[in-house]
Order: C-alpha cells, then sequence, then structure tokens
C-alpha cells in the first residue's frame, strides 16, 4: 500500500515537471519569453529611423528614443530638418507632443489615439497602451513553421474575455531557439486580418538578439508599409524618472 | 369674314365690357409673367452668388481630390498649364487655392478651422474678401466713448449697448441696428463711425499672417496682432504648424464659415502644408456662363492637363445646392400653380357675366334666323380677339416692368434686410430677364381663355330659344 501511494507520488510530480523540460514549453511560457526579450529590460535608448510607404511617395524620418520600462518613453525627432526638434512624451497612459515651430505642447487629446503617429501606421494608440502579450491572452501552440529560415512556433493567442484591448485573436511566430517575434498577425474582434508585423534582419545590439527592422503591413490599405530600423540600442543605462518630464521635452538633444 | 367683321363690331359695341373681359386675361399674363420672373430670378441670383463668390463655374483639380479632400491630393501648378488655359477665349483670370483643416489654438483655446490659402490679388476675380473686412465693431472701446458723448440721444446709446460686440462690414447695417433713420444719419453717424472704425490690415503672397472669422476671432479671443497658432497635417504625413499674426478680421454672411474660416497667403499656406507649388483646385472665372459655352471651355481645357487633373464643372461642385433648388423650385411651382387656379377662375368669372348678359342678345338672334353654329364661331372669334388683346397688353406691361427690373432690382431695405442678410443672401429680388418661360406663361393663360370658352358655347347650344327671350 505504502509503496502503492510512492508511485502514485512519484508518477505525480514527474507529469508536474514534465511541461517544464526546455523541449517541451507551454505556449504562455513561450510568449513570456520572447516578450522579455524586447520589454525586459529597465531602460533603453535606441536611434531609430521610421519609412513609411505610400502607393506613391515614401518618407523616412529619424529619433532617438528613451524609454524606461513600460510607462515612460521620450522620442525626439532628429531629421529630416522640417521635423527636427519635435519630441513625444509618454507617462503611463498619457501622451503629450511638444513642437518647436510652434513652441506649444500639447496633450495628445482621445480623438487623437486612432490616428498614426507621425503618419505612419503606427496608432498613437500602439505606442501607449501597449497590453500586455502574456497577461490579456490565452495562449496554444498551433503548430511549428519555418520563416525566414528559423524554425518557429506557430501560437494562437485569443483574447481573455475581461482584457481590455483591442484584437481580438493573434497569431505570432516565435523563433524556437532565440525566442524572438518573427512574425505576427493581429485580427480584430470579427476575426478579420488588420496588420501583419514582420521582424527581420536579426542581429545582435549590446549583447541582445533582436530584429533590427520590423515592417507593418495594414491588410486593408494596398501598397501601405511603415518600416522600422533599429540603428542603436542601448540597454540598462540608467535614466531618471525626472527626465521624462515636459520640461525636458524642450531641451533634449 | 363675315364672322369676323360682326366679332369685332360686336366687341366694340360694348366697349366696357370688352375691356373688362380683356382686363381679367391682361392681369393674369401680367402676374403669371411678374411671379415667374421674381422667382427664376431670385434661383438664377442665388445660384450666381454661390458660384461666383466661391467655387466658380469650372475649377482644376488633382484627381482624387474632390472624393478624398486631403492634402496630399494636390497637384503642381504650372505656370504653362496656366498660361494655355489663359489663352482661352472665355477664360478670364485663374484663382489658385490651397485648402485644408487645421487646429486653430490660442492660449487654452482650440478649436477646427478651415484654413484657405488664397492669391488676394487674384482671388478678387471670384470671392472679393476685403469687402467683407469688418470696417466697424461695438467693442468696449467704443460703447466707452459712444456713452461719453453728450450729443448722442439715448435711444441709440441703448441700442449700441444691446449690440455690444458685434462687427460691421458696412456703415447701413450699423445704421440699422442702432435705430437710427436715414434722415438723423447725417447728424449721428459720422462721430459713431469714427469711435466704432475698425482697422484691419492686409495680406499678401510672401508675408506672414492671417484673416480670420470674426466669429472664430471671438471664440478663441483674438484680436488684431495677436498670434494664431495652426497644427495640422502637411503633405505625405509631415507635420504642418506655423503661427502667424492676425492682420485683419473678416465677417462671412454664412455663420458656419465665419466660425472656421483662416485665409492666409497662398505660397505661407503651402509651406506651412510643406507643399511648396501645389494647389487644391484651380479655379476659373469665366466669361460666359452659358451651359453649352462651360460645356465648351471644359472640352477645351481638358486636353492641355496632366494625367493627374480633372476638370470639375459647378454643377458637379454645387450638388447640395443644385438639389436644394430644384426642390424650392417645386415648392414655385406650386405657387404659381395656386395663381393660375386664381387668375383661371377671375377670366372665367368675367366670361360667365358676359354670357349671361347676352342671353337675351343670343335669344334674339336665333329667333331671327342666324344659325347657332355661326353665332358660336362669331362668339370664338370675339373671345380670340379679347384674349389677344389681353395677353399683348399684359405682356407689354409687363415686359417694360420686368426689363427696367432687371438692371433694377428690389432691394429691400430695415429688418427684412437683415433677415435675408442673416441667411447669408443679398437683399434683394432680381427679375429674370425675358426668356423661354415668357412662352410658357402666355400658353397657359391662352389655355385658360380656350378653356372658360367652353361655358358660352354650351350655352349657346344649348339655348332654348323661348326661355333666352324671356331673359
Amino acid at each position: 500500500m505504502r509503496n502503492c501511494l510512492k508511485i502514485v507520488l512519484i508518477l505525480f510530480l514527474a507529469g508536474m515537471a514534465f511541461p517544464l523540460t526546455a523541449q517541451d514549453l507551454t505556449a504562455t511560457e513561450i510568449i513570456r519569453r520572447a516578450d522579455e526579450r524586447f520589454n525586459g529590460e529597465k531602460t533603453s535608448i535606441s536611434i531609430m529611423s521610421m519609412t513609411i510607404v505610400r502607393p506613391t511617395w515614401e518618407r523616412t524620418f529619424s529619433f532617438k528614443n528613451w524609454t524606461s520600462g513600460r510607462d515612460y518613453a521620450l522620442t525626439l525627432i532628429t531629421a529630416p530638418a522640417r521635423d527636427k526638434g519635435q519630441s513625444f512624451l509618454k507617462r503611463k497612459n498619457e501622451m503629450w507632443s511638444w513642437n518647436p515651430t510652434i513652441s506649444r505642447l500639447i496633450k495628445l487629446p482621445p480623438s487623437m489615439m486612432s490616428q498614426g503617429w507621425m503618419g505612419s501606421d503606427y496608432t498613437n494608440d500602439d505606442i501607449l497602451r501597449e497590453s500586455s502579450v502574456v497577461n490579456d491572452y490565452l495562449h496554444e501552440v498551433s503548430g511549428e513553421e519555418e520563416i525566414e529560415g528559423r524554425t518557429c512556433y506557430r501560437i494562437r493567442m485569443v483574447a481573455k474575455e475581461e482584457a481590455a484591448v483591442i484584437w481580438g485573436h493573434q497569431i505570432r511566430w516565435i523563433d524556437k531557439t532565440d525566442f524572438l517575434f518573427m512574425k505576427s498577425e493581429l485580427y480584430d474582434e470579427d476575426g478579420y486580418l488588420v496588420r501583419t508585423e514582420l521582424g527581420k534582419e536579426i542581429r545582435e545590439m549590446d549583447g541582445r538578439l533582436i530584429p533590427t527592422r520590423i515592417e507593418l503591413i495594414p491588410a486593408e490599405e494596398e501598397g501601405y508599409l511603415t518600416i522600422l530600423n533599429i540603428l542603436e540600442i542601448e540597454f540598462n543605462t540608467p535614466i531618471n524618472e525626472g527626465f521624462f518630464s515636459q520640461q525636458n521635452m524642450k531641451r533634449v538633444r | 369674314m363675315d364672322n369676323v367683321k360682326i366679332a369685332w363690331r360686336n366687341l366694340w359695341r360694348n366697349r366696357r365690357r370688352t375691356m373688362i373681359t380683356a382686363a381679367s386675361v391682361l392681369f393674369a399674363v401680367f402676374f403669371a409673367l411678374l411671379f415667374r420672373s421674381l422667382q427664376l430670378g431670385s434661383y438664377n441670383k442665388m445660384f450666381r452668388d454661390a458660384i461666383e463668390s466661391y467655387t466658380g463655374y469650372v475649377q482644376v483639380q488633382q484627381r482624387d481630390f474632390w472624393e478624398e479632400k486631403i492634402v496630399d491630393n494636390t497637384f503642381a501648378y504650372d505656370e504653362d498649364v496656366n498660361r494655355e488655359i489663359m489663352a482661352d477665349a472665355n477664360v478670364v483670370a485663374t484663382v489658385p487655392r490651397f485648402e485644408s483643416f487645421a487646429l486653430a489654438s490660442s492660449g487654452p483655446m482650440t478649436k477646427g478651422v478651415l484654413v484657405m490659402g488664397i492669391d488676394p490679388d487674384r482671388e478678387a476675380y471670384l470671392s472679393n474678401i476685403p469687402d467683407r473686412l469688418v470696417q466697424y465693431r461695438l467693442s468696449s472701446g467704443a460703447l466707452e466713448e459712444i456713452k461719453k458723448d453728450p450729443h448722442l440721444p439715448d435711444k441709440i446709446k441703448e441700442l449700441a449697448l444691446l449690440h455690444e460686440g458685434y462687427s460691421y462690414t458696412s456703415s447701413s447695417r450699423l445704421q440699422l441696428d442702432l435705430g437710427i433713420g436715414d434722415k438723423e444719419a447725417a447728424t449721428w453717424m459720422p462721430s459713431i463711425e469714427r469711435y466704432t472704425r475698425f482697422e484691419n490690415g492686409f495680406i499678401e503672397m510672401g508675408e506672414p499672417g492671417v484673416w480670420v472669422g470674426d466669429r472664430l476671432s471671438e471664440y478663441l479671443g483674438l484680436n488684431i496682432g495677436d498670434t494664431l497658432v495652426l497644427i495640422g497635417q502637411g503633405y505625405h504625413a509631415t507635420t504642418a504648424a506655423g503661427k502667424y499674426p492676425i492682420r485683419g478680421i473678416v465677417k462671412l454672411p454664412l455663420p458656419d464659415l465665419d466660425n472656421k474660416i483662416v485665409y492666409l497667403p497662398l505660397d505661407i499656406c503651402q509651406q506651412l502644408y510643406n507643399a511648396p507649388g501645389n494647389l487644391t483646385s484651380l479655379a476659373l472665372h469665366i466669361a460666359s456662363n452659358e451651359d453649352k459655352v462651360i460645356q465648351a471651355t471644359v472640352d477645351r481645357i481638358e486636353p492641355f492637363l496632366p494625367e493627374d487633373q480633372r476638370v470639375l464643372e459647378w454643377r458637379e461642385m454645387n450638388e447640395l445646392l443644385v438639389s436644394q433648388l430644384e426642390a424650392d423650385n417645386y415648392s414655385g411651382m406650386i405657387m404659381i400653380g395656386i395663381l393660375y387656379l386664381v387668375i383661371a377662375f377671375g377670366v372665367f368669372g368675367t366670361v360667365l357675366m358676359l354670357t349671361a348678359e347676352r342671353r337675351r342678345e343670343f335669344g334674339v338672334l336665333v329667333a331671327i334666323g342666324m344659325q347657332k353654329r355661326k353665332l358660336a364661331s362669331v362668339m370664338t372669334m370675339e373671345m380670340f380677339f379679347i384674349g389677344l388683346l389681353g395677353i399683348l397688353g399684359g405682356s407689354v406691361i409687363a415686359i417694360l416692368i420686368i426689363l427696367y427690373g432687371v438692371d433694377h432690382p428690389i432691394v429691400f431695405k430695415g429688418e427684412m434686410a437683415k433677415m435675408y442678410e442673416d441667411f447669408g443672401m443679398e437683399a434683394v429680388m432680381a427679375f429674370q430677364g425675358i426668356d423661354f418661360y415668357f412662352i410658357w406663361q402666355m400658353i397657359i393663360v391662352s389655355l385658360m381663355v380656350i378653356l372658360s370658352m367652353i361655358y358660352p358655347l354650351r350655352k349657346i347650344f344649348g339655348m332654348k330659344v323661348v326661355n333666352a327671350l324671356r331673359a
């Protein structure tokens, strides 16, 4: 009888331990690891460029970006000359913009949330209200696929009922060895594809492997594309919270 | 031929009766013509005012601009193409414009505004904006002066206080609001005009500065010399932001527009939206506005234009106005229908009287051997002459009045004028010149005469001679 109990206990424990092995992670765990790769660090200072592609024209601008955790971010446009000096500040759920030509600090009203940031396909809402891919969704591995020569988990994430997210469900492809978001498809509540995001040009930057080129393709509009290039990035340089202030928006270089 | 002679003599046998009948037809024609002339004239005027003061009859635009009015759907202004357009016989001038939306702010106030980049000199061909500049304003300073003036009667002071903050583009309207009659105007107006005078500056190409709507300036709490901040989205998703000194305040008749209009010099506007040299539209001021001539002009211009541009006609640009006026025209037709009914009974009434009066006469004629058919044909002739007389007389009088009225439209004064102005219209009732509608009115009145003729003819054919003789 005692032996019997022991065997049951061992089997039970083994059963618990089984999903924790590296070969077979749960879907949630995969997403958590991938998410940490992107958002796990305390702070970041980066130089990026964004290219907006439209059927008849395209435009590129560069900016410098400081972030601290999820809550604070400061962005300064550095080129072209016309837009230089404009800055954006994110503090928790609020966003301000500073425009030196008119010396005006503007708090972005709710009505402007769905508009593209600097005319791109990224909406102000995307930047402001990034929900947690880990906590707000139910995850499920739905296969394996190869993307750009890397074997990826194909993970289907359905928004939890109580979560305040704008997507109905997402499908994400995550690299099996390095846990990088290689591709994401975002669907609305009615199940229509709204946009596709692609992670490209995987490179090591400041000791981390990250996609340095992110392409955002809106599904509805043909010929529309926004490309975000990460030119330089530095992690975990201490930044004081006071750095993310309205005063600093006007000063920062 | 005998019948005609008898009819003619019959007419002048009882001159008064003939004149009364002819007069009823005359008034019918006269009123129908005058009414229709005023109706059509007013529509025409409203139309011209709306079109000529804003869109113009013909515009060149980028192909997609009309569907999607965004800054990206603009076209590059080409001097060579413009020269070719100007070379067209029917084109008097071209008016370049750059229209877009922006947020205007001043202090804590922000409002969405319509930004219009104009070339002030060329714009004068269509909408003469300097005419709309505020000339007089009952500002608190002006009221102070009015109050201090010992000569001004208290009634004027009270009315001035009541209209505090009002702006005027003409002294006549100011005079009206202050309850000053034309006779007293010479006494009081000069000093009032001096107190309330409002000095505007002009905007010029290459010179940053704006004209803003009166109501907008009030909402934003801005006055001349203050700075207006504009922010919006520019060409190819750039940021459009700029600050400009206010040079003048315009008062547009349409409150909707007055609430949100900001005029900028064209090149400054293009810089703001990061689209130097681009236009949202090139409006054409043309010599003849007849439909056929406009169509021909469009057909001639279209081939010059680069692929990305197209020509729009006023009908396409003013769909709302066209359908509004059409609806209004129908209600006008109902009105004129009622008028027809009234005058038809007027004509019929006189014919009825005429028949009753001559019943005995008809009876005697038939009794002494005149055929009823012959009598009927004489009667028809008589009515024909009366109708002709009435229609000719009526149209001659109407034509004289209309010919005079075309050059001298009815101008409303006083309260009536105020009402018109508040609707954004000129306080004027215009006449329509002599046109096809004349023939229609004459045909309709002739039909009335013919219809009312049925009655005497029936009477003649159905006449019992014995009864008629006793009448």
